[in-house]
């Protein structure tokens, strides 16, 4: 067993294990802390696949700025009270959980059916390799997909300005009820 | 085609399928925290590793065909991601000075 395949191994079993307790965690401050570790752990999966911007990114805005945000936002809250973290009966629960396995399931086996498996595996680039490759996506960003680009960048200008309108309190900083 | 087993001396190739597999299992984990979860900030979690997951999907594609726009898509997902849960965490903010608790049945009170 060669390096690489341990990693992703052991990223995997990470990710899996980290993202459940996402779910189980009934305290949002652990979910968000074990969500923080299945970003940082997804990030350094990019780098197993050769993905060096992609990488960097992930662990920049989502293992930074998004996680930061969610904490932020917990922050605010008080929530010692947490009362009915999750929904529904027991009967309608179990049948969500079964939907979820039944979802997986029905993925992996289709997976492991189709024939996609690609086995056009490339071996380990030199560092002049690599810096190659990012430069080749950044030409493909700014030539072929500029369009888009602009267009988030207009998106994320839309965004900011909504979330004020939606999150502002009205009537000064110290009204109670409106 | 090659399989990760735990027999003794089997050979073990990371294939684009393993890649796949990940994906799709974290993807169920995501919808199934959105399910089964009332938290509306824990909901957004769920949705963020749905986000993810295709991701992973994307950029295993970009590997194995060696062709750079599954990467480009996936930043594309990350800042639109990262919209998303400004905008949803606005409007949990907005839940929470209405009504002090974060439970998505509170949506339903929301409006102007």
């Amino acid at each position: 067993m060669d390096l690489s395949t341990l990693l992703f191994l052991v990223l995997s079993f990470l990710i899996v294990v980290f993202s459940a307790a996402v779910v189980i965690l009934p305290n949002p401050i652990y979910a968000a802390l074990s969500l923080a570790v299945t970003m940082i752990s997804l990030g350094f999966m990019y780098f197993l696949l050769q993905a060096y911007f992609i990488a960097g990114v992930q662990l920049i805005v989502y293992a930074g700025a998004v996680m930061v945000l969610f904490v932020m936002v917990l922050m605010l809250f008080d929530l010692r009270k947490e009362i009915a973290a999750f929904s529904g009966g027991k009967f309608a629960g179990l049948l969500k959980i079964l939907c979820g396995l039944f979802f997986s399931g029905a993925l992996v086996l289709a997976i492991r059916q189709g024939v996609i498996a690609l086995n056009v595996s490339p071996g380990e680039p030199t560092p002049a390799e690599q810096i190659e490759m990012v430069k080749s996506l950044a030409m493909r960003l700014f030539t072929q997909y500029v369009l888009a680009f602009e267009a988030l960048g207009i998106l994320l200008l839309v965004v900011a300005v909504g979330v004020v309108a939606v999150a502002r309190s009205r009537g000064g900083t110290h009204a109670s009820h409106n | 085609m090659p399989a990760i087993t735990s027999a003794v001396g089997a050979v073990t190739i990371v294939t684009l399928n393993h890649y796949l597999a990940l994906s799709g299992v974290v993807f169920a984990i995501g919808m199934v925290a959105v399910l089964i979860r009332r938290n509306v900030i824990v909901m957004l979690m769920g949705i963020e590793l749905m986000l993810n997951a295709v991701n992973l999907a994307m950029v295993a594609f970009a590997h194995y065909r060696q062709d750079v726009s599954g990467n480009i898509l996936a930043f594309f997902v990350m800042t639109v991601a990262a919209a998303e849960a400004g905008v949803g965490l606005g409007l949990a903010v907005n839940i929470f000075k209405r009504f002090k608790e974060v439970n998505i049945k509170s949506f339903e009170h929301l409006k102007g």
